[in-house]
């Protein structure tokens, strides 16, 4: 399979969903990175099947009181990709932190 | 059927994705508000004194990514985009022929001019390219009345701008050395329009046995049809898709006496 050629704020969005950090403005307040940037990188990242979405339950978000979540998850070809980005710019690794239940 | 927020939203963000939404594409409306509402809503509720990054360029952009994507998604390898793009290079190939005249009047005077001489090679160049066309992929083309009116008008629109980009950019590259050696410059511009024209021509008979017999649209997703094929169907080689589901053309490997040209097979 062809190997992904990442930017860096996708391989950077790409290793806040690895890390854990699973919804838009999640991994924009994690990257630090702008709106504008973050979640059409998102859609781009669904679109080359790096990473899947699908919608919180509604049962959770009621329990949490706040309206249901898109999730970001991030898929194996994703996985390959953001290990590819980690070596690539090795200080991707150390700017974020994993994020804590 | 978007579910209702546990608290409503700030009257400006509810205006702001009222106003936003219509740059969705329609299917997709409803899950981008749903998506837009929970990431505001949480913003809203993480507000920190430091500040809070501002969505407003995230929910714009989102809305025209996903409209240019469904732009995209509907005009890749259509018939339209093809001629759109061709028209383009026409008119671009124009602009420095135009320059070097001083005036489009001129231009077109120069180009009056050339009309007889031109349409002859043409002519020649369309008449040498479709007679070699002699590939297996072509063969499935070669009885032009085997094609619908549509493909055919199609192909003809195709081979008219290719051929009158092929001459504007014989005209550009010999237009420089035009004033000191005229003649010359004539057979080398003649020269260059039948290498460019044949070029051209070879291409567009090439991408019209590569597209949908029926829809017109590029054909997608090439598989090789290899070794299980030949034993339980006598056949290898390559198979392309429409991605509106009209059908598929087999191209074969190896011609065979029952194989000999590729194969338009519509669907169902």
């Amino acid at each position: 399979m062809k190997p992904h050629r990442l930017s860096h704020s996708a391989a950077l969005i790409l290793k806040a969903l690895s890390l854990g950090y699973c919804f838009g403005f999640d991994v924009m307040e994690a990257t630090g990175l702008p709106s504008g940037t973050v979640y059409p990188a998102l859609r781009r990242l669904e679109r080359d099947e790096l990473v899947v979405s699908r919608w919180e339950s509604e049962a959770d978000a009621s329990a949490a009181q706040r309206p249901a979540r898109r999730y970001y998850e991030i898929t194996h070809s994703g996985k390959a990709a953001a290990q590819a980005a980690t070596e690539r710019y090795p200080l991707l690794a150390r700017l974020l932190p994993e994020k804590h239940a | 059927m978007i579910p209702e927020l546990p608290s409503p939203l700030r009257r400006a963000d509810r205006v702001l994705l009222a106003a936003t939404q219509w740059l969705t594409p329609r299917c997709e409306r409803e899950n981008w508000v749903r998506g837009w509402q929970a990431e505001l809503w949480d913003r809203e509720h993480r507000r920190k004194q430091d500040g809070t990054p501002g969505l407003l360029s995230g929910v714009i952009q989102d809305a025209l990514w996903l409209r240019g994507d469904s732009v995209r998604q509907a005009l890749a390898g259509t018939p339209f985009l093809c001629i759109a793009l061709l028209v383009s290079l026409l008119l671009m190939a124009t602009v420095p022929a135009v320059i070097a005249a001083g005036s489009l009047h001129g231009f077109l005077v120069i180009a009056a001019g050339s009309v007889v001489r031109v349409a002859i090679e043409a002519s020649l160049v369309a008449f040498v390219s479709l007679a070699a066309g002699v590939t297996s992929l072509e063969q499935n083309l070669s009885g032009m009345q085997r094609l619908r009116l549509k493909a055919r008008v199609f192909f003809f629109a195709k081979m008219v701008l290719v051929l009158l980009l092929a001459w504007m950019m014989s005209t550009d590259v010999t237009w420089p050395i035009r004033p000191f050696i005229p003649l010359t410059t004539l057979v080398l511009q003649s020269l260059l329009f039948v290498l460019l024209g044949l070029l051209g021509s070879r291409w567009s008979s090439l991408d019209s046995a590569l597209r949908c017999q029926h829809c017109l649209c590029s054909l997608a997703s090439p598989a090789r049809v290899g070794r299980p094929s030949w034993n339980f169907l006598e056949f290898t080689g390559a198979e392309l898709e429409c991605k509106q589901g009209h059908g598929h053309l087999s191209i074969p490997e190896i011609e065979t006496s029952w194989c000999q040209a590729s194969e338009w097979v519509a669907a169902d």
